[in-house]
């Protein structure tokens, strides 16, 4: 017998490891409804273990490949069928046939990962001899070509994903006295939300400045990812040679074809701050969701401008705010908004939560995301906070923790 | 979803019902534009029937806005509820979308 080659069965450990509880259950309920089999069941075969990832009438898991009936399946570029495992000498002695549940008919149809080979197979299970044929042999192949389809499709929606999230920001800005963080939570595997943050140097010759960012392109997943990369971009690379306000404007210019022609807009909060003195300049393109808060009070930090993408082009303007030593910035997304039912008095009545003593940027940051995840927010969920601290050698008793 | 949709010869209008998401936009948004390019570019879109709407939805909207002014015409919404309302003026789209208290007011000047 040819051993399937590595890669193969390296895959197949990857996928099996990545497999959602549930993700692949409707296949081998739809086998098990189609051929009346009382087991349906997707084996990933890696080198040295079967792993269940769906299955009906049969344990989810991982056994000893030697154990295994699939392992065969995976080897054939077909689907197999075999009448009775007792009479076949490949299979007579495997656990599962020898004793419980004592398997007796076996059919499988291979299925292949995003290398081209075959890294497991969906097979239906009967504990009396049958025969299925040639006709619904083909509808088991069928079935694995949609499951091998399905296999694909999440796999690249993973790893767009995973691209997305790289692009996130994730060590400290490299300027002094700011503590900041940010994260995303995206409805689907990718979205329409980024944040991000940049040392820049002011235009004005200033020196060093703090930028960040929140936007948030319509809609959600994949396509609305695409758009987001492109701003986020557009937007880092004007950023170098000009103000907030003419960067908002540059970047609106050379996105308006794209966001024209796949009809969607981006909402837009970009802040540019003086770690040393507080001085903020910022531009909201319609995103109206960033605020200054303190135990002062909230302030909102909203302009009436356009979010990029709408049919006139806007003048995006940037404002000037002074963020104190005791303040904090904290710029959301319309995710946390909606769970909020979009109202402002709920934003004050949770400030609380925010600005309990003690907790630094980056629980500020979660504590925002996973309330508006377990009140079921429906879209991309995101949050970035950021405050001023004291840089070294200044005194400061109580400067809170950096990650 | 459906969304109810009346020729009243100077302009039509559309009424989407339930949410107006990423689910209901696209086939309200091809509607429009098939309307636009068929000369019919004074729409109303009346929202009496719509309790959420998403980014998707604004979406629609002002891409059948920027369908119906490029071929001269126009494309208001009407009887917009309490969420949608939010929504709008958090992006500022308010601005370019006025939302009329009924159909009848969105056809003052038609």
């Amino acid at each position: 017998m040819t051993m399937l080659p590595s890669t193969g069965r390296e895959e197949a450990e990857l996928v099996a490891q990545n497999a959602s509880a549930d993700r692949y259950d409707r296949f081998v309920r739809l086998a098990q409804a189609i051929f009346g089999a009382p087991i349906a069941a997707l084996n990933l075969i890696s080198k040295e273990s079967q792993f269940t990832v769906a299955s009906v009438g049969y344990p989810k898991g991982e056994i000893p490949v030697e154990d295994s009936i699939c392992r065969v399946t995976v080897e054939q570029d077909h689907a197999i069928e075999v009448r009775d495992l007792r009479e076949d000498e490949r299979f007579a002695s495997l656990p599962e046939v020898a004793g419980g549940p004592r398997i007796r008919f076996y059919a499988g149809t291979p299925v292949r990962g995003q290398s081209g080979q075959n890294i497991g197979a969906l097979c239906i299970l009967d504990l009396v001899p049958r025969r299925l044929g040639r006709q619904q042999l083909e509808m088991l192949s069928d079935l694995g070509a949609l499951l091998e389809r399905e296999l694909a499709v999440q796999e690249e929606m993973d790893l767009a994903g995973q691209v997305q999230q790289l692009m996130l920001p994730t060590s400290a800005p490299d300027i002094p006295g700011v503590e900041i963080a940010g994260r995303v939570q995206p409805a689907r595997e990718a979205g329409g939300d980024y944040f991000d943050w940049f040392v820049v140097n002011d235009p004005d010759g200033g020196g060093k400045r703090l930028q960040v960012g929140l936007g948030d392109v319509m809609g959600k997943g994949l396509a609305a990812s695409l758009i987001a990369s492109e701003v986020r971009a557009v937007l880092r690379g004007h950023s170098r040679y000009t103000d907030v306000g003419h960067a908002i404007m540059r970047t609106s210019t050379t996105t308006r074809h794209d966001l024209e022609a796949s009809d969607r807009f981006s909402t837009l909060w970009v802040g540019r701050l003086d770690p040393s003195t507080g001085a903020l300049d910022y531009v909201d393109a319609g995103h109206g969701l960033a605020i200054i808060a303190s135990e002062r009070g909230y302030r909102r930090l909203n302009q009436e401008y356009l979010p990029l993408g709408a049919p006139i082009e806007d003048t995006w303007t940037r404002a000037s705010d002074v963020l104190a030593e005791d303040e904090l910035l904290v710029v959301v997304s319309d995710g946390v908004f909606d769970v909020l039912d979009d109202s402002f008095e709920q934003v004050e009545a949770r400030l609380d939560d925010i600005l309990a003593p003690g907790l630094s940027c980056q629980q500020i940051v979660d504590g925002i995301v996973d309330f508006a995840v377990s009140n079921a927010a429906t879209d991309d969920v995101t949050a970035l906070v950021l405050r001023r601290v004291a840089t070294a050698g200044a005194d400061s008793p109580s400067a809170p923790s950096t990650f | 979803m459906s969304f109810e949709e009346v020729d009243k010869g100077t302009h039509v209008v559309l009424a989407p019902e339930g949410k107006f998401n990423m689910v209901a936009a696209p086939p309200l948004k091809t509607r429009i534009d098939d309307l636009v390019a068929a000369g019919k570019t004074h729409l109303v879109v009346d929202l009496h029937g719509v309790d959420f709407i998403d980014s998707s939805g604004l979406g629609a909207l002002i891409g059948g806005l920027k369908a119906a002014r490029q071929q001269g015409g126009d494309l208001r919404i009407a009887a917009v509820g309490e969420q949608a309302l939010a929504v709008l003026k958090l992006t500022n789209l308010d601005r370019i979308l006025s939302p009329y208290a009924t159909v009848e007011e969105a056809l003052h000047d038609w």
